[in-house]
């Protein structure tokens, strides 16, 4: 490039610095949002990829029916790598005073497995001389400060019985403690994990085998081998048949994966844009007041193409210093968000590492949003007729009636000053539709993660207030007959106690399968409510099965039609009676009395619901609780919606920088369109001012105008914004959540007055320009 | 109201780049005087009616008007002043392009009264431009454009009237025709006019003619007979 030229461009730039870094800083946080999201998803994909293959992560788990005649189905199958037979089972824990229904899972007592290794922290591994030393998964030694030596009481449903820790370890299936994929959200006080021999295991839950865990060549995902597995196991009897991908712990770490792509998509393409149409803003208006520099240029023999080239640099300069240090920052956040996240997951490998293409793939979007919104401007520069241009004949913007005068005759009354600001909106009405689109972006960014917030709040007021009203589930050291579960009444504090008693199922329907948990309700249970898709809150029919909406889908099935439970060895047919909404899982519920009627049994209560009498202490309770001695474990409902609320705190530190980074591009874009708005009418300013207009008034006259702007886009933005937040919600909805949209009136308002007061605050330093402005100066200029 | 200017200085810039664009400006000018400045391009006319006008701060120097002396004015005071005792016409029209003419007229009567669009139309009627009131500016001829000009600096009916090369763009029947109007509507009022031009030959319908030259007063001529605008010839 010509140098004087450069001179030009950068004094151009220091001259309209405000503006140029308003839009800097906009590429900047889009490119760094980037570059930090999609290198957290890349290394956290990477993390958990590494993970499953070292650890040698099931392919295949099958649960329940002829465990070992699958077994040997599966070892002799081809594409199998691995088949183990082991056993799973959910028992009782004390752990210093504190009772929960915990799992035991077994290993061989002399070396790792061959499927679901085991990562071990500290200690040593298990020893075959030593039967009764375990295993405790991380988070649960964690929260009882269990190490090696430590001892703890598992229930094998006759006595306690002390077992020694002799390590701590980390499994690819609990790097989330999830119990399955109906119970996603443990707390440690309710679930943990310990690993113990195979022949220990057996013995506590005194039965054979139940599961069989499957590696596939090279860790591989398979369809066709999962699918004729599935079949085999299905025929076998299985009650739970779940793939990897299924695994609850998987599933949910997968949903927060998704999560993290769709951020690494969503947000940096809203600031690029953002950045994008203020730098076209930006560049036009230049463009536009040098038609008569431009004119000389051609006129005196410059190219078009330098032309071209020159304008295009405006666009360039803060694409590239803000995509730059943008990536860097972007590659170096991501090293630090997969560190913590991987940390604070306690994901047994973590694998951060430099990803080139994201570094350049981070510039070049950069740079491409930048030229891009530089092209069409410099283009119109590069075809200015120089003769034209040099008379310097370019009103900018002639006038016109606005839309609303012509359909509102009585607007046309109005003081010719309020009309003026009326007509300033139509005056160039691109910028306006950029400003409109910017307040819409802002509103987007700010709805979708409010959004969030509200919907997850309104969840957990469903689950927690309105679906489950019991305070707790205890578990039995017996089954117990329903009639001894009254007798829970007779504890001080406690209100009301229903039996309850959860059975694994799967359930078929039209050859679909699915696998989750039958719980047999008290009739006309009280303590946990359904709210049915079709008629709101009902009371629990006494006949038929009341499942999960997500099943409706899932089997292809409607009210009325029958469906198949297999429970442990048997099948019941049983209609639809109702599908429900609920937001946490995908279950089966049934009358108690139905259950007796269809089994011809008696059946018992594994545990019973219970709720509180007001005002009673909730830990006191517990602990009168725990010490009865049919009592086995303890579930606090409400620490779960306690641990939820904590994890809320990480939702809000969220917003608060997406709110922050909606505000910064909000202001940098309706900043830019105001800065060239004022820019261009110095000249008309200037004139009011020498009539004997006051600052104040003109200072209103735009606010006016420029509010009008914001106006026009904030409906629009809320109505996107309220769509796009359906949208993202959406995605994270599956049979494990059920997010539906859900955001306060109040929220709606905040979002707007949030917008209105950017708006205002963008212009100021417009306004403050106004103060400046040399009437004696502008007047006499031909064009200003 | 009375004009005053006693040893006024302007200057722009500092140091070696520094131009005196008036220097030491003595002036007397009675209510209801209509005064032609002559001076050829740069010295200082526009810059004189900037000072009178308060848009512009002199360098040194006192300058009254009836009186008050602007040096004195609070930024306030200063709109006030504008508002209420100046009519500008500029040189370069300066008209809001999104108003019509109707409307940029108006929108310097409702500064100071009510019913300022009857006094807007009034005021287009005077200067020959009812059947065009309501095209935007774009629309207009150079000439009609200054016709608006005028009619916006007459409309409050400003005791002072500060009118720069107001004939400039005009063909010769049409400037003859707003100097008449300008003469007439000013005498009526008795409102003090300064109007700059380049022809000389206005000098002829005016109370006195200043010529000036590089920032300085170098005739100042009383004309105890005014022809008739409609008798000037160029
Ligand atoms: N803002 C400014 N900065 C520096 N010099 C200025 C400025 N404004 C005016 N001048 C100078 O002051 C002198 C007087 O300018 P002014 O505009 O008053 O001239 P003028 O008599 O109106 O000329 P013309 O007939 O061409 O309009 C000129 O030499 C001009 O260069
Ligand atoms: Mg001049």
């Amino acid at each position: 490039m010509v140098k004087p030229l450069q001179h030009k461009l950068w004094r151009d730039v220091r001259r309209h610095r405000a503006q140029f870094i308003a839009i800097t800083l906009t590429m900047f946080l889009g490119v760094t949002i980037f570059g930090a999201t999609y290198d957290s998803f890349q290394n956290l994909t990477a993390s958990y990829e590494t993970t499953a293959t070292e650890y040698r992560f099931a392919s295949l788990t099958v649960a329940g029916g002829d465990v070992e005649a699958f077994a040997q189905a599966a070892a002799i199958e081809p594409g199998v790598e691995s088949a183990e037979l082991r056993t799973s089972t959910d028992i009782p824990f004390r752990v210093d005073g504190t009772k929960l229904l915990g799992r035991a899972i077994g290993l061989p007592a002399d070396d790792q497995p061959a499927v679901n290794q085991v990562e071990v922290l500290t200690g040593t591994y298990l020893d075959p001389a030593f039967p009764d030393g375990v295993l405790v998964e991380q988070h649960m030694a964690d929260h009882f400060s269990l190490r090696p030596g430590s001892t703890m009481d598992v229930f094998d449903g006759t006595v306690w019985r002390t077992t020694t820790v002799v390590g701590t370890i980390a499994s690819p299936e609990y790097i989330w403690t999830a119990r399955d994929r109906q119970n996603i959200i443990t707390t440690p006080d309710n679930f943990g994990v310990i690993f113990a021999a195979e022949q220990t295991v057996r013995e506590l839950a005194a039965t054979g085998p139940n599961e069989v865990v499957s590696y596939y060549a090279a860790g591989i995902e398979n369809e066709e081998l999962t699918a004729s597995l599935s079949a085999t196991a299905r025929s076998l009897g299985a009650t739970n048949v779940y793939t990897r991908a299924e695994q609850a712990s998987n599933a949910a770490l997968e949903e927060d994966l998704a999560g993290f792509e769709e951020m690494a998509i969503f947000f940096p393409i809203m600031f690029l844009l953002a950045a994008g149409m203020a730098a076209y803003v930006m560049i036009s208006r230049l463009v536009h007041a040098q038609r008569p520099h431009i004119g000389v240029l051609l006129a005196n023999g410059f190219t078009r193409r330098q032309v071209l080239r020159h304008y295009l640099g405006y666009g360039f300069i803060p694409g590239l210093i803000g995509s730059i240090p943008g990536a860097i920052a972007g590659v170096l956040l991501a090293r630090l968000i997969t560190r913590m996240y991987t940390e604070l997951l306690a994901i047994p490998v973590t694998i951060v590492q430099f990803y080139p293409a994201t570094l350049l793939g981070a510039v070049a979007f950069g740079l491409m949003a930048s030229l891009l919104a530089a092209l069409a401007p410099a283009l119109v520069a590069s075809r200015v007729l120089p003769a034209a241009a040099m008379r310097g004949e370019s009103p900018s913007g002639g006038g016109r009636r606005s839309m609303l005068e012509r359909m509102l005759p009585p607007v046309r009354k109005l003081p010719a000053a309020w009309k003026m600001a009326l007509r300033g909106v139509w005056r160039n009405p691109r910028r306006t539709v950029y400003t409109v689109i910017g307040v819409v972006l802002s509103l987007m960014l700010v709805l979708v993660s409010w959004g969030m917030i509200d919907s997850i709040r309104h969840l957990m007021d469903r689950q927690f207030v309105q679906i489950q009203q019991e305070d707790a589930t205890v578990y039995f050291t017996e089954p117990a007959a329903a009639a001894d579960v009254a007798d829970l009444v007779k504890v001080d504090g406690v209100a009301r106690a229903e039996p309850s008693l959860t059975l694994p199922t799967s359930l078929e329907a039209n050859g679909n399968h699915y696998d989750t948990a039958l719980l047999v309700l008290a009739d006309g249970s009280q303590l946990h409510r359904l709210d049915s898709i079709d008629d709101g809150w009902i009371d629990l029919p006494s006949a038929g099965v009341v499942l999960g909406k997500a099943t409706r889908d899932l089997l292809a099935i409607e009210i009325g039609d029958p469906i198949t439970l297999a429970v442990g060895g048997t099948a019941f047919v049983e209609p639809v009676a109702a599908f429900v909404d609920e937001p946490l899982g995908t279950m089966a519920y049934m009358a108690r009395s139905r259950a007796e009627s269809l089994s011809g049994v008696e059946l018992p209560a594994t545990s019973a619901l219970i709720a509180y009498d007001e005002g009673v202490d909730p830990a006191e309770l517990r602990n009168t609780i725990t010490e009865l001695p049919q009592v086995a474990a303890f579930e606090d409902a409400n620490a779960i919606y306690d641990v939820m609320q904590r994890y809320m705190v990480l939702f809000y530190a969220f917003v608060g920088i997406m709110l922050t980074f909606g505000g910064a591009m909000a202001f940098a874009l309706i900043f830019n369109a105001m800065s060239v708005n004022i820019a261009e009418r110095t000249r008309e300013v200037a004139t009011l001012l020498a009539v004997g207009t006051d600052r104040r008034a003109i200072s209103r006259y735009i606010t006016a105008e420029n509010i009008m702007v914001a106006a026009i886009g904030i409906p629009i933005g809320l109505i996107v914004g309220h769509y796009s937040a359906a949208t993202a919600l959406a995605s994270f909805s599956s049979d494990l959540f059920s997010f539906d949209l859900f955001i306060e009136p109040t929220t709606y308002l905040w979002a707007t007055l949030a917008i209105l007061a950017v708006a205002l605050i963008s212009q100021i330093p417009g306004l403050r320009a106004i103060r400046r402005i040399s009437i004696p100066q502008i007047v006499k200029e031909r064009s200003a | 109201m009375t004009i005053k200017l006693t040893e006024v200085w302007k200057t722009f810039g500092e140091g070696h780049t520094a131009v005196d664009a008036l220097r030491d400006i003595d002036l007397d000018g009675p209510q209801g005087e209509f005064s032609v400045i002559l001076g050829p391009s740069g010295s200082g006319k526009t810059t004189l009616l900037n000072l009178v006008g308060a848009i512009d701060d002199a360098t040194r120097g006192d300058i009254e008007v009836a009186g008050v002396n602007l040096a004195a004015l609070s930024v306030d005071e200063q709109v006030r002043y504008r508002r209420e005792n100046v009519g500008f016409v500029f040189q370069f029209f300066n008209l809001i392009p999104t108003l019509t003419a109707a409307e940029n007229v108006e929108l310097v009567a409702d500064l100071t009264s009510d019913n300022g669009a009857d006094r807007a139309a009034s005021v287009l009627e005077q200067v020959g431009l009812v059947d065009r009131m309501h095209h935007f500016p774009a629309e207009l001829s150079g000439g009609e454009q200054q016709r608006v000009a005028i009619a916006r600096a007459l409309v409050k009916q400003p005791p002072i009237l500060l009118c720069d090369e107001p004939t400039g763009e005009l063909d010769f029947e049409t400037g003859r025709m707003i100097l008449d109007l300008l003469r007439r509507v000013s005498r009526e009022s008795d409102q003090t006019v300064l109007l700059v031009t380049h022809n000389a030959a206005i000098g002829a319908m005016s109370d006195r003619v200043l010529r000036l030259r590089s920032g300085e007063i170098v005739e100042d001529t009383r004309n105890a007979d005014p022809i008739d605008a409609s008798a000037l010839t160029w």
